[in-house]
């Protein structure tokens, strides 16, 4: 898990990551290895502790105990450098909404200290490419929930980094940004960067991941790579079973 | 529901009571405000109860006077405070009951009865109530009864008037066409206080007892003071006087009531957008240049970014632009207070001129160090305007120092000119430029201090806003938390700045001629002193201040 360990280090690596919430343990120690090169699902029902393994990750909320690590730098200990390499997706976060969607693409890339040319010609590019150039200069919190997420996006790509930590990507995305950030996504990976994210979507999830993981009652329980986590069944079957839902008998809800 | 008034307000006030020990529970801080705010609020009652209860030793004339002008006060001060200071409760937020099937004229009422039942208004309740004591002595029974009935209508009168006169401001804050609008006028009324205070102090030198009687007399007619002159009228012996102008009060109510219901509707639905979005013509510009606003020397590097943000923050969010134009409203009030104070001290008193006019400058310094401070308290809670937003700059790990600094820089960059407009005024009124040019000297810096101690108080005490669409409403229990914050910055800001004012004031003649220099000078030294400290905390608390503005859901 760090450089030493001959090229192949992991992009993200958790290790007994904890958080409560005064009484209620949000996240019990999670450990995970994200390697390099991967598109990773985390999947887990509602409250299972995806958002706040999440934030922890990334440096947005501190953990009671363990640590993160991303391509090998601490982020609690070392954050300018592990921040550096990341790009974030957070879900539940406002943006700086009221700025314009080119004006908080330009805003991120000089906080990130890039060179105006460079922000200035990818902006045109994302904007192009994400269908938000249309947008002219609404201010943000006048875009629809999909375009929020779409210029979210946009601002976690800017600096190009090497790992991106998206938390719920797809929610209220409409099916033609969906494929098109699908595709963004794909082609970020096929390039050789690594995607980590979030997500109650089975059919998302198995068709994108190379791996995924399941997260429950804030506690992995089941992680690798798809096939194996799938052995044969479909994933959604693998994900009630190892979660334990339990199905509706018909008796239930007659009056409906 | 007309049968039953009690029964159709009453969820209000328990789901009001409800939510309020809810965001108690559990938040040892919260806690500690609420009982702080509850002891200010009987204090503060204690002693109005005091002064109300005093009048009863005057004779006919001066309960008149205590009761007229006293209880004018009051209704003013609860249509006014809110807008420049304190805000209102939002625990229950109108834009929630949008969905619920309720008759408007019910959901106004159970929003009052709800509003009613809050420290302020039990604060303002325990003081009048000290009206009853002069009502009892010159009056009898019948005169408290009678008092009694006209106190819980003008409490219900203060109430009113203050949610109306919010929602009709935030709804023009809102709009972006009359904005602009909502301000000047703001700024207009609250500038009106300075000529009125004026008249009144002139009148009380010049006219006699009698001419200012017949001015209570006149105020216990409308709606300011009618219900707090009831107990005089039935005391004295008119009955149907004392109704009438309970039918006074009433009927302004209604009124007002009425006016807060037609802009409630647009609260509700409202809260979503900012208002109609701006016609969206294709930029041609860059991104960066998009952002960088045409200010000279903005450079395009995270300094200049995070400065051109701040900038446009201030203006085009309506919370913030509820807190500039206070600041513009206390840079033209308290100078022009000051000034004529000032000059009803001078003029004919020539034995002691000379004691009087260093008397004089003297609090032209401390009120233009205070307009500075009372400016830069308003950064005590920076991050909490941004609230979740914040995370950009967490994920971007932007070095708190340059953080503090850029934040500091936009903000001077639009309240400075601000400050030096109320020097202006104050020379106009004055007629005397080189007293004013020593003021606007004294409040650099106690801009400069109040900025150095909010900053402090920025990173180690932030507390969320709300995210719904009123400027002015504060989160259940937290309208104490801002004015504490804001009073221990404004101030710490003048205890800083105190060993400048006293050479101000042994320099006498000399002050002006060095004032700007020395005052920035020193303000600077405290801005610097400040970002470098408080940029190093904010580097290890950037996740707590965070996790500070984010609102509970």
């Amino acid at each position: 898990m760090t450089a030493a360990d001959g090229g192949q280090e992991p992009a993200l690596v958790l290790r007994g990551l904890t958080k409560r919430f005064q009484q209620k343990v949000a996240v019990a120690g999670v450990d995970l290895d994200v390697p390099k090169g991967s598109f990773y699902g985390l999947l887990g029902p509602n409250g299972a502790g995806k958002t706040t393994t999440l934030s922890m990750a990334v440096g947005l909320l501190r953990p009671d105990a363990g640590r993160a690590y991303v391509l090998g730098h601490d982020v609690w200990a070392d954050p300018v450098e592990a921040k550096r390499r990341l790009g974030v997706l957070p879900d539940g976060v406002r943006l700086f909404d009221r700025l314009t969607g080119p004006e908080l693409l330009a805003y991120t890339g000089l906080l990130r200290g890039m060179d105006p040319e460079t922000v200035d010609r990818r902006a045109r590019e994302l904007l192009d490419v994400l269908a938000l150039t249309d947008a002219g200069r609404t201010l943000v919190v006048d875009y629809s929930a999909g375009m929020k997420k779409k210029i979210g996006l946009a601002c976690a790509l800017l600096p190009a980094p090497r790992l991106l930590v998206l938390d719920e990507p797809f929610e209220a995305v409409d099916p033609v940004s969906a494929a098109l950030i699908r595709d963004i996504l794909g082609r970020y990976v096929a390039g050789g960067g690594t995607v980590i994210f979030s997500s109650h979507v089975m059919e998302v999830v198995e068709r994108l991941c190379s791996h995924v993981a399941i997260l429950d009652a804030g506690v992995i329980r089941t992680a690798g790579p798809l096939d194996q986590v799938r052995g044969g069944r479909l994933l959604e079957e693998v994900f009630v079973q190892t979660v334990g839902g339990r199905t509706a008998t018909g008796d239930e809800l007659s009056w409906l | 529901m007309a049968v039953r008034p009690v029964a159709a307000v009453s969820p209000f006030v328990r789901l009001k009571l409800r939510m309020l020990a809810n965001g108690l529970r559990g938040r040892t801080w919260r806690v500690l405000l609420f009982i702080g705010g509850t002891l200010l609020g009987a204090y503060l009652g204690g002693m109005g109860f005091l002064l109300f209860a005093a009048s009863a030793a005057g004779d006919a004339q001066v309960r008149l006077m205590v009761a007229s002008f006293g209880g004018a006060a009051l209704v003013l001060g609860s249509v006014l405070l809110p807008l420049v200071w304190f805000g209102v409760d939002d625990t229950l937020d109108p834009a929630r009951f949008a969905l619920l099937p309720l008759p408007r004229t019910r959901l106004v009422l159970g929003l009052l009865a709800a509003a009613l039942v809050s420290v302020p208004a039990a604060a303002l309740l325990l003081a009048t109530a000290g009206l009853l004591v002069p009502a009892g002595v010159a009056g009898g029974p019948a005169a408290v009864v009678a008092q009694a009935v006209g106190l819980l209508a003008g409490l219900v009168l203060c109430v009113a008037a203050g949610r109306a006169v919010v929602s009709a401001f935030a709804t023009m804050l809102r709009s972006r066409r009359v904005r602009d609008l909502a301000g000047i006028l703001l700024a207009a009324l609250a500038a009106l206080l300075g000529p009125i205070q004026l008249g009144v102090v002139a009148a009380a030198q010049s006219a006699d007892w009698d001419q200012l009687t017949r001015i209570a007399r006149v105020v216990g007619w409308t709606p300011l003071a009618g219900a707090y002159t009831v107990g005089i009228e039935v005391a004295e012996g008119r009955p149907l006087a004392a109704l009438a102008k309970l039918l006074v009060v009433a009927a302004s109510v209604a009124g007002l009531l009425w006016w807060w219901s037609r802009t409630l509707e647009s609260a509700q639905v409202g809260a979503a957008s900012a208002g109609p979005a701006r016609p969206s013509r294709p930029a041609r510009a860059g991104a960066v240049a998009q952002l960088l606003p045409r200010l000279p020397g903005l450079p395009p590097t995270r300094t200049g970014a995070l400065i051109a943000r701040e900038l446009r923050y201030w203006w085009r969010d309506a919370k913030r632009r509820a807190n500039l134009t206070a600041v513009a409203v206390i840079a033209v009030m308290a100078p022009l207070l000051a000034g004529f104070g000032r000059l009803q001290v001078e003029p004919g008193s020539a034995g002691v001129s000379l004691g009087m006019s260093q008397l004089g400058r003297t609090s032209t310094l401390l009120v233009m160090a205070f307009v500075g401070a009372f400016a830069s308290s308003m950064l005590a809670n920076q991050f909490g305007f941004d609230g979740t937003a914040y995370a950009a700059h967490v994920t971007a790990a932007v070095p708190g120092r340059a953080e503090l600094r850029a934040r500091t820089a936009a903000h001077a960059v639009l309240t400075v000119p601000v400050i030096v407009a109320a020097g202006a005024v104050l020379a106009l009124i004055l007629d005397d430029p080189l007293s004013a040019v020593g003021g606007v000297g004294a409040s650099f810096a106690g801009y400069g201090a109040g900025a150095a101690v909010s900053l402090f108080l920025s990173v180690l005490a932030p507390y969320p806003l709300p995210e719904g669409s009123n400027p002015f409403a504060t989160a259940s229990g937290t309208g104490i938390a801002k004015s504490l914050l804001a009073l221990v910055a404004v101030v710490a800001a003048l205890l800083i700045c105190t060993p400048l004012l006293l050479l101000a004031t042994a320099l006498g003649e000399g002050w002006p001629w060095v004032a700007v220099p020395a005052g920035a000078g020193y303000g600077l030294a405290a801005v610097a002193l400040a970002t470098y400290l408080a940029g190093d905390l904010l580097d290890h608390r950037a996740t707590e201040v965070l996790a500070g503005v984010t609102p509970r859901r």
